[in-house]
């Protein structure tokens, strides 16, 4: 295999009615179905958290690497991401947009809050940029960040 | 206004400045009376992602060519560059501290990194190349990249 790939895999199995069982490649397990909206059950996991929770997890944990290399000093990050489904008239299906709304507190640390806030906002398009699964998907992302410079 | 040779590689689309002479580790020097402005090509900087911080020699260092000039912290990579010339470093670009961006942005214009005093031009050019031996040395050095 070229050093310039890599592979990750998951294994589903059925169980019946609608229910799944997951076993993720790193570990984990779930039972899952889909959404009580598309004859699922509630409780569980299910597909479309998964698509929205892989975007919102790989950019929280690109964006932590990017405010490591902008030298940041992060006090919290919290991001709650909406997935917005569409049913297209032939009734597929499409996630059109992933909005990702991220709280993100700084330390000013001696510098400017304009300064630092460039910054974090310089990380946050490097978090999606460089984010595999945000760069990965066909959803437009929009990204409505709140910031806090702290002294 | 620099004209521009170009070359897709993969899904890449890479320009090289024809105004001026380049390291084959990717730095250009562009002659301005006996002063040598030295920046990055395109391919340096969309090889090692969005720049953070470049950290260059204060003004005054005294360079013999082929000595470390800046190094730069991007998202992905911290990387050294060497100077091209030797000479006094007389001048750095001054929006590097807040907006490094400015390399990845326009890295044959705004996002030029020093300007050197050039103490033997003649001799210290005669070791660069030229744009079409550039954008073929940076062709093969990207397929190898591209194999690995």
């Amino acid at each position: 295999m070229s050093s310039r790939t890599a592979t990750y895999h998951t294994t589903v199995e059925w169980k019946g009615e609608h229910w799944g069982h997951l076993v993720m490649g790193n570990g984990p397990e779930y039972e899952f179905s889909a959404p009580p909206d598309a004859h699922g059950h509630a409780g569980v996991f299910t597909p479309e958290d998964a698509y929205v929770a892989a975007a919102n997890t790989c950019v929280m944990m690109m964006f932590i690497w990017a405010a490591e290399r902008f030298k940041l000093k992060l006090l919290s990050y919290e991001c709650r991401t909406e997935g917005t489904k569409l049913i297209e008239l032939d009734r597929t299906e499409i996630f059109t947009q992933l909005c990702f709304m991220p709280k993100i507190r700084v330390a000013a640390n001696g510098e400017s809050a304009e300064v630092v806030e460039a910054r974090v906002r310089r990380a946050l398009q490097a978090a999606q940029k460089y984010s595999l699964v945000a760069n990965s998907v066909k959803s437009e992302i929009v990204v409505k960040p709140e910031i806090l410079i702290e002294e | 206004m620099s004209e521009y040779l170009e070359t897709t590689i993969d899904k890449f689309i890479f320009r090289v400045a024809t105004d001026r002479l380049y390291t084959p580790e990717g730095v250009w020097a562009l002659l301005e009376g006996n002063r040598v402005r030295i920046g990055l090509t395109d391919y340096q900087q969309q090889l090692n992602g969005d720049v953070a911080f470049v950290h260059l020699k204060p003004v005054g260092t005294k360079f013999a060519a082929g000595d470390e000039l800046a190094e730069m912290e991007t998202i992905k990579a911290t990387v050294s560059f060497f100077s091209p010339v030797s000479g006094t470093l007389i001048e750095v670009n001054p929006d590097l501290e807040l907006s490094p961006e400015v390399i990845n942005q326009d890295p044959y214009g705004k996002g030029w990194l020093a300007v050197i005093e050039s103490a033997r031009w003649e001799v210290d050019r005669a070791k660069l190349i030229d744009a079409k031996a550039y954008l073929e040395w940076m062709r093969s050095q990207a397929e190898q990249e591209l194999k690995k």
